[in-house]
């Protein structure tokens, strides 16, 4: 008598909770199902028409492409949200001063409204007056003066037109470098820390640049199309691929909003952060012994033990994925060219705008099937993969 | 543990009775401040709920004839309740059966609310009032029917034409002269605003646009209507077939795709991210970023309002050459009935004086032409939009036209706005466009829509395909329909 009141109790708890989810998942849920085999526009009654929907589906280039686009968008975004998550989680995971601080200024994008975010991302994509296309500008600048280079070597080698335009910038360079190595032979550098600490950080930030603008100016000459575009461009209303050769390729605009999407990887990283501070210590102090490098310890003791976190967070990952509406809907309408129009705006246009409450609950029903497909392959790819110290 | 049930139950109780106790405000709750004019008829006044859209002094002009006719008489009493989105709420207001009884929608909504039996039907109810067709001007009556039924009434109309900032006509005359053109009247033929335009064109020493002389994709409304100034159409009369590229419909748009290959895609977007909004000083055109537009007859009201000093021409927008005009898209706002509404013999009343009285109230305030053929004399009379006489002419000049209601009239439109952002986007390859070195003015034209045409080709007849697959499919549903429900 006392088990069953018990029991009693427990469900009188989390009766309102069943309630509400019976009435307002449960019950749309079992409905949209029976919807998806019948002609539904709202104003009539439902109408069974069997498996026409999903015959019509099968044809609808529309849909084709709002699930191209969705797919895109998840084979893209999920893995680069995964790797900057959990990057800026090890950072964030560093004993450093002020680590407090850094952590609260990485999740506070996650609280901020997504319309808000939208908004905010309109001007900063903004082909003209955004914040981005002024620095790519610049960035645009800094890698024509290193095609300019190159392409002033070749003229050379053909004894045209030696390096002219880009003498100035090179002799100030040169002159730079120069002053850098004679510092780094001085006495100073040999026996000051913290000058030796300051030259190599500026030796090494240098590399990185030069690194990236040679890049730059070697994807210039391969591919000027897109770098002629990175100089200033359209971003959500352009709807040609990137790379422009690739045409299964996202258009600019979806890569705005890949970019964008980035912007709450905040939330994912203080997960993976609560899991990292977990990993034992004396794994890493065995490895230390053993003489295991930053990258092997990594590697052999970070990422399995983290791994079931990894796991849900791409699960998570591709349920959201498969759900964003707001930004595209606020941001680009779906367009250019369907280009951003994700499957969840598909769905909302076909129940409000075209009235097809019977085909829009087809289209939610096979997405309902993928995401829990996709899920599965994730579940199936991960169970060698993850670790659950707890087995 | 007896605790715990009685503050659970308690609970639940607590939630019951604040639900219960809530007062829900109702249209009869007297307001003694902006309700004092009607203290003594209040109580015995039917009071009606009218959906309606409108902001700014759109809004003003509506509310000033709901004023009207609430003044007129001591019977009704019609509160508008402005209402965004109005077709998507009024359509779940409908399948829950709790409707407004006046519901204000736009002509593309017609269709879905007929055909899913939303409105009642007014051809019985006009003609026992004595309101017949002549009455109004007839593309616009033709807007609110479907399938040999009236369901809705027209209210404020849309007539478009061509606008041209004066100022710039003014300033280039002499190179306007110098190629021919007047420039103290607007373009007449597509041909000829293209050759406006050339001249009109300023740009910055790196070659980005500084002003435009005509830019189609302005303001960008009405995408899928450009064929019909080529002497196209969307679909065959006759056998009601999607006629999305037949070959006035590829002319246009490759008309078109030129002015984005011409003046340089990118450069053009770059250019076209720095317009504001419609209703502020930094639309494009009120700015002074593009010198003509296609716009609709609202449009002086805005201008006047953010820039009272502007000068700005209207002319009917020019048609290609060969092709009779004047012409232009007609649509407009309207009317209805919601079936199931409360009170549908006053709202009829109400929808009867909005159209013998209220209508010219509401169109003279918003600055636009009006659906009827005879309006009272008091509506041209101080009519604040000065160019009034040119949207009255192309309201009544046969060749402007409607877009027939089809069961998808909003996927059309929605498609032949993917067609035109493909065909404006779509990059000729660079090979193609060394073709061009060396061609000027006419000849680089004739090249470049040569270039494109048959891209253009393609995509409409993508369109086609696809907006055919969506009509058949919902006729063929309706037959499936029908016979569930026989």
């Amino acid at each position: 008598m006392a088990g069953l009141r018990r029991d009693a109790t427990g469900y009188a708890f989390i009766l309102p909770w069943l309630v509400a989810l019976a009435l307002f998942i449960g019950w749309p849920f079992l409905a949209g199902f029976y919807f998806s085999f019948c002609d539904y526009p709202p104003l009539k009654s439902p109408a069974f028409i069997g498996l026409a929907n999903y015959a019509e589906l099968a044809g609808d280039a529309k849909f084709q492409r709002s699930l191209g686009v969705t797919l895109l968008f998840a084979a893209v975004a999920i893995p680069l949200g995964v790797v900057l998550a959990l990057t800026l989680a090890m950072f964030l995971n560093a004993r450093i001063r002020g680590q407090p601080f850094y952590r609260v200024i990485y999740y506070i994008p996650h609280l901020v409204p997504t319309v808000a975010v939208a908004i905010l991302w309109l001007w900063i994509f903004n082909p003209k007056f955004g914040l981005l296309n002024i620095v790519l500008a610049g960035l645009a600048s800094a890698a024509d003066w290193f095609t300019a280079l190159y392409f002033n070597l070749m003229a050379a080698v053909h004894g045209h037109n030696f390096l002219r335009p880009a003498s100035g910038a090179l002799a100030v360079s040169g002159a730079l470098g120069a002053m850098a190595l004679t510092l780094m032979a001085g006495k100073a550098f040999r026996e000051r820390r913290a000058v030796r600490r300051c030259l190599m950080s500026i030796a090494v930030a240098t590399l990185v640049v030069a690194a990236a603008a040679g890049l730059y100016a070697v994807l210039h000459w391969l591919l000027p199309v897109d770098m002629r575009s990175l100089h200033s461009p359209g971003w959500l209303a352009d709807g040609n691929p990137l790379p422009s050769f690739a045409s299964f390729a996202p258009s600019w605009a979806l890569w705005a909003l890949i970019v964008m999407s980035m912007w709450g990887v905040g939330q994912m990283a203080v997960i993976y952060l609560a899991k990292l501070q977990d990993v034992p210590a004396e794994l890493y102090e065995a490895a230390d012994i053993d003489g295991a490098n930053w990258l092997q310890k990594t590697w052999q003791i970070t990422i399995p033990m983290i791994s079931p976190v990894i796991l849900f967070n791409v699960v998570m990952a591709i349920i959201g994925t498969f759900q964003v509406f707001t930004e595209p809907y606020i941001m680009t309408g779906g367009g250019p060219e369907d280009k951003t129009r994700f499957i969840a705006m598909f769905i909302y246009d076909e129940t409000f705008q075209y009235h097809r409450v019977g085909y829009a609950s087809a289209v939610a029903w096979v997405l309902f099937l993928l995401i829990v497909a996709l899920t599965i392959l994730a579940f199936k790819i991960s169970q060698k993969r993850v670790y659950y110290a707890g087995r | 543990m007896r605790g715990v049930h009685v503050g659970l139950a308690g609970l639940i109780i607590a939630v019951f009775l604040i639900a219960w106790l809530e007062m829900k405000p109702a249209l009869e709750d007297f307001d003694p401040v902006r309700h004092a004019a009607f203290k003594d008829t209040w109580n015995k006044r039917v009071h009606l709920a009218y959906w309606e859209k409108w902001g700014s002094f759109e809004a003003d002009a509506c509310q000033k004839m709901v004023d009207t006719f609430n003044e007129s008489q001591g019977e009704i009493f019609v509160h508008y309740l402005r209402t965004s989105q109005v077709d998507r709420k009024a359509m779940l207001a409908a399948v829950g059966r709790d409707p407004p009884d006046v519901v204000g929608l736009w002509n593309a909504n017609v269709v879905p609310f007929a055909e899913g039996g939303a409105l009642m039907p007014l051809e019985g109810l006009m003609k026992q009032s004595g309101l017949t067709r002549d009455f109004y001007i007839e593309n616009y009556l033709k807007l609110g029917e479907f399938e040999g039924h009236i369901w809705c009434l027209p209210t404020s109309v849309m007539t478009m034409a061509l606008f041209y900032n004066k100022e710039h006509f003014r300033n280039k005359a002499a190179e306007l002269r110098a190629a021919g053109l007047d420039p103290d009247r607007a373009p007449e033929t597509i041909e000829e605003l293209d050759r406006y335009a050339d001249v009109l064109n300023e740009f910055e020493p790196d070659g980005s646009p500084r002003l435009m002389g005509f830019l189609p994709t302005e303001p960008g409304w009405f995408n899928h209507t450009w064929g019909y100034y080529f002497g196209g159409k969307l679909i065959d009369p006759e056998t009601g077939k999607i006629t999305t590229d037949e070959p006035a419909n590829i002319r246009a748009y490759t008309w078109i795709k030129h002015y984005a290959e011409t003046y340089g895609r990118e450069k053009l977007l770059r250019f076209r991210s720095g317009f504001g909004t419609f209703d502020s000083p930094y639309n494009a055109f009120i700015e002074g970023k593009v010198a003509m537009e296609v716009q609709g007859v609202w449009f002086p009201m805005f201008i006047r309002r953010h820039k009272p000093q502007m000068e700005f021409g209207v002319a009917p927008f020019p048609c290609a050459a060969g092709v009779p005009g004047p012409r232009s898209v007609m649509e407009q706002d309207v009317i209805g009935i919601p079936r199931h509404c409360k009170h549908p013999a006053e709202a009829w009343k109400f929808v009867l004086w909005v159209q013998r009285e209220g209508i010219a109230i509401l169109s003279r305030l918003q600055g636009k032409n009006i659906a009827i053929r005879n309006p009272p004399a008091w509506f041209h009379q101080g009519h604040p939009n000065l160019e009034l006489e040119v949207f009255e002419r192309l309201a009544l000049a046969p060749q402007s036209f409607i877009v027939p209601n089809t069961l998808v009239g909003q996927e059309y439109r929605d498609e032949m706005n993917r067609a035109f952002e493909h065909i404006w986007n779509w990059p000729v390859e660079l090979e193609k466009k060394s073709a061009l070195e060396g061609l000027t003015g006419a000849a680089r034209q004739a090249k470049i829509q040569a270039l494109c045409r048959e891209e253009v080709a393609t995509t409409l007849a993508q369109a086609r395909q696809e907006i055919q697959a969506r009509l058949d499919s919902k006729i063929e549903r309706r037959r499936l329909q029908k016979r569930s429900a026989d």
